[in-house]
Order: structure tokens, then C-alpha cells, then sequence
């Protein structure tokens, strides 16, 4: 069974793509667990270690995805828990090559397809366990 | 033993958080496993408190209001939502409720989905609750999925169990009705600024006098707090009650027992997916399962 949690992090209200992706995810089997709004890093990262869950899913529309990625990178380090993360928003090209570099494993923008997302992620949680 | 398992006795006697994660992750995947794990910890008696009633009456939101006035204390969260009868994933929402809570060092929360349990729990219940115990939480707060009338199994399971109700409760005839209704030691009454919960916080009351038993009902809000104080102390009544006058004990007894069923249960279920049956009538099948399950040893 593969657990994710799909959080919010900042300011922005505009869940209406995290909701689409935990709704997706539950469809394609998974465990999803969803922290809502408004989440600061130290509350991501905590209840991603404490559910420990296999897959990380950030949502940001905010513009504010180079502090606060980083920081949600940082704190799971910090914690030393190996969870991959995956981010979805509104994030330009050279960002999401940063990101990546950072270890994102996924960037996904509008139009991207939940099929894709699913196939991905389980993807990796196959070669992650083989 | 496996380095694993090692390190999570090692983490959990350190009070390692990711040590309780991974044996969390033990209960739901590998149950027996964790029972293993378990059998080489120390526990402490936690109050296990179960919290049930009909979706969206506000139980997530009234675990957050305990978690609120309760900061001294170390309290675990177990909170279940449903998985999907059809492709068995499930979207665990609780959470969002009580996320505030989410750095608190004494609060640990973990979401956990039904996987085809029923009776609104999860198949590793019992491990769960002990998996808390050995991290020696003062209480265990278990939050049962949305539960209809006959959803009954935390009784099993919880010291207390509080039963949740509000607004369009129904008239009295529902409320005398058995199951739910009958597994309650504290009925709380939420959404007290609806006119509808006030009157159904009377029409309880009412309900209740019929009884033998004294079943203490609160009206509550977790909006404004209000009767969330007066809740706590009577959840706080009722512990001191059953540790004194030795009910303790027999719930625990009778919780001991349920655990070993729901082991046992599981090991048929594994048994019976794993045969290829070839007897064509119900004895022949029933004679092979018992002779597996008289091979395994304990």
C-alpha cells in the first residue's frame, strides 16, 4: 500500500489542485492524507515523519516555492527521513530545474495529467522497493 | 531479529518519534510483526479513549478542542477514515482538523484507513493502541470512521467511549434504539449553537433517565469551546472510576481477549487466501483450514 500525504504549504487558499490530485491518488489505490492549508514546513515535515508516509506531494500556487521548498527539504533532512518529494503549482521552467537539482523528484503545472502522476509515483515506489 | 526491529525497540525505550512512526507502519502492514516488536516493550495503561458517532458531527474538531486544553499531557491520535471497497485506496482527512497540533512534543497523530475492517476501526487496532502504550501516552484519543448504528466494535477496544451526536439527532425513538447508542460512557452533544442540539441535548436527557445506567452527557462547541472544560473533567471522572472500583482491569481482560480474536481472525483469513481448496462441500474446507492453523506455532 502506498502512503502519501499531499500538503499546502504558505499562504495561498487555492487547494482546488491538491484537492484534484488526493481525490486522484485515492482513486489509483493509494493511502492519501491530506493536511489542508495553510501548513508551515515544521508542520509538513512533522507529520510526514510521523505518519511516515512513502511519497511526499507539495501544492504551491503562492510564487513562494524557492523559500519554502527548501526549508520542507531541509526539516526532513534535519529529521533524517528519506521521503521522496513531489511538487505541483504554478512554478516557471528555471525554478523546477532548481528544484530538481534540490532533489524534487517531479514538478507538475497546469494541465498535467493525474494519470501521469499516478503511473510516476508508483513507478518509483516500485524501483524504490526492488 | 532484523536490524529493524532492533532499532525501534532501541528507538522507542530512547523516545524516538521515527521509532513510533516505523512501528506504526508495522501495525498496519505486518500486524503480527508488530505484536512481536511489541511483546519485547514496556507499556504504560494509557486512558484509551474512543470517540465515534455520524460523519461530520465534528469528532475530528472535538479531538482538536481536548488537544487544545490538554497541553501537558502526551497524547496519541489514532485517527480512521474509510478505505475504498473498490480499489482500496482512501483519503484520510482528519488530520486537517488537529494539523496545528501537528509539532506539539507531546501530541503524536497518526491517520490510519480501515483496509476492509469493519465496525469503523482499523484491522490493527489493538497493536495500535499498545504501539501508543509503550510510548507511554497518558491517553490514546481513537477517532472511529464516520459510524452508523450498528458500528459498535471500539467498545471492544476503548477504556471509555464516547459517543457524538448533534443537530438532526433524530427524536427519541433513535436514541433508544440498540447498538451505537447503547456503547456509550459519555454522550457529548456538539454543535451546541444549533438550536436543533440543544434540543436534542434535552430529548437525551430524557433518554438516558429511562436507563439503568448514569451515562453523563456534555453539550459542547468546538467553534467557541464552550463545555469542552467540563467534558475533560468528566472524562477524567470516569478514568478515576474505573481504576479505583477495578473495572480497569476487566475492560483490559476483555480487550486482551478481542486482540487475540482479531490475531487469530486474521491468521484463518491468511490461511484461507493462501489454499487452493479442493473439497467440494464446507467441512472438507473447515477440516484443512484447522489442520494449517494447528501447524502454526506460538
Amino acid at each position: 500500500m502506498i502512503k502519501v500525504m499531499i500538503a499546502k504549504p504558505g499562504l495561498d487558499g487555492h487547494d482546488r489542485g491538491a484537492k484534484i490530485i488526493a481525490r486522484a491518488l485515492r482513486d489509483g489505490g493509494m493511502e492519501v492524507i491530506y493536511t489542508g492549508i495553510r501548513q508551515t514546513p515544521e508542520q509538513i515535515a512533522q507529520a510526514a515523519v510521523d505518519e511516515d508516509v512513502d511519497v511526499l506531494g507539495i501544492s504551491i500556487l503562492s510564487g513562494a516555492h524557492m523559500k519554502l521548498i527548501p526549508k520542507i527539504l531541509f526539516l526532513l533532512q534535519e529529521k533524517k527521513a528519506d521521503i521522496p518529494v513531489f511538487v505541483g503549482g504554478i512554478i516557471p521552467e528555471k525554478d523546477a530545474v532548481e528544484l530538481k537539482k534540490m532533489g524534487i523528484i517531479e514538478v507538475y503545472g497546469p494541465g498535467a495529467r493525474t494519470s501521469e502522476i499516478i503511473e510516476k509515483i508508483k513507478g518509483y515506489f516500485e524501483h524504490a522497493n526492488t | 531479529m532484523q536490524i529493524l526491529e532492533s532499532q525501534i525497540i532501541e528507538g522507542i525505550r530512547s523516545h524516538d518519534r521515527k521509532a513510533l512512526a516505523s512501528l506504526l507502519s508495522f501495525c498496519e502492514d505486518d500486524p503480527e510483526k508488530a505484536n512481536e516488536i511489541l511483546s519485547h516493550l514496556n507499556k504504560k495503561n494509557a486512558h484509551i479513549i474512543g470517540i465515534t458517532g455520524s460523519p461530520g458531527v465534528g469528532k475530528s474538531s472535538l479531538i482538536n478542542s481536548i488537544l487544545d486544553r490538554l497541553k501537558d499531557r502526551k497524547i496519541g491520535v489514532i485517527a480512521i477514515d474509510p478505505s475504498s471497497p473498490f480499489t482500496g485506496g482512501a483519503l484520510l482527512g482528519d488530520r486537517i482538523r488537529m494539523q496545528s497540533h501537528a509539532i506539539s512534543q507531546n501530541v503524536f497523530i497518526r491517520s490510519f484507513a480501515s483496509r476492509g475492517a469493519l465496525g469503523g476501526l482499523s484491522p490493527s487496532i489493538y497493536e495500535a493502541c499498545d504501539a501508543f502504550e509503550t510510548f507511554e501516552m497518558d491517553m490514546v484519543l481513537v477517532e472511529t470512521v464516520g459510524a452508523g448504528q450498528s458500528d459498535i466494535e471500539i467498545a471492544n477496544v476503548a477504556d471509555t467511549v464516547l459517543v457524538l451526536l448533534s443537530a438532526d439527532g433524530g427524536d427519541e425513538i433513535q436514541m433508544m434504539k440498540a447498538g451505537l447508542m447503547e456503547i456509550a460512557d459519555i454522550f457529548v452533544v456538539n454543535k451546541s449553537d444549533n438550536i436543533l442540539s440543544r434540543n436534542l441535548f434535552s430529548k437525551l436527557r430524557s433518554v438516558v433517565e429511562m436507563g439503568k445506567r448514569d451515562i453523563p452527557i456534555f453539550l459542547t462547541n468546538t467553534i467557541d469551546g464552550e463545555g469542552i472544560d467540563e467534558l475533560i473533567k468528566g472524562i477524567d471522572k470516569r478514568f478515576l472510576k474505573i481504576s479505583t472500583d477495578e473495572s480497569f482491569e476487566t475492560i483490559r481482560k476483555r480487550r486482551l481477549i478481542n486482540h487475540a480474536q482479531s490475531s487469530i481472525r486474521r491468521e484463518i483469513d491468511r490461511i484461507m487466501d493462501s489454499i487452493k481448496f479442493e473439497s467440494s462441500n464446507i467441512y472438507g474446507i473447515k477440516r484443512r483450514v484447522i489442520e494449517e492453523l494447528c501447524k502454526k506455532s506460538f
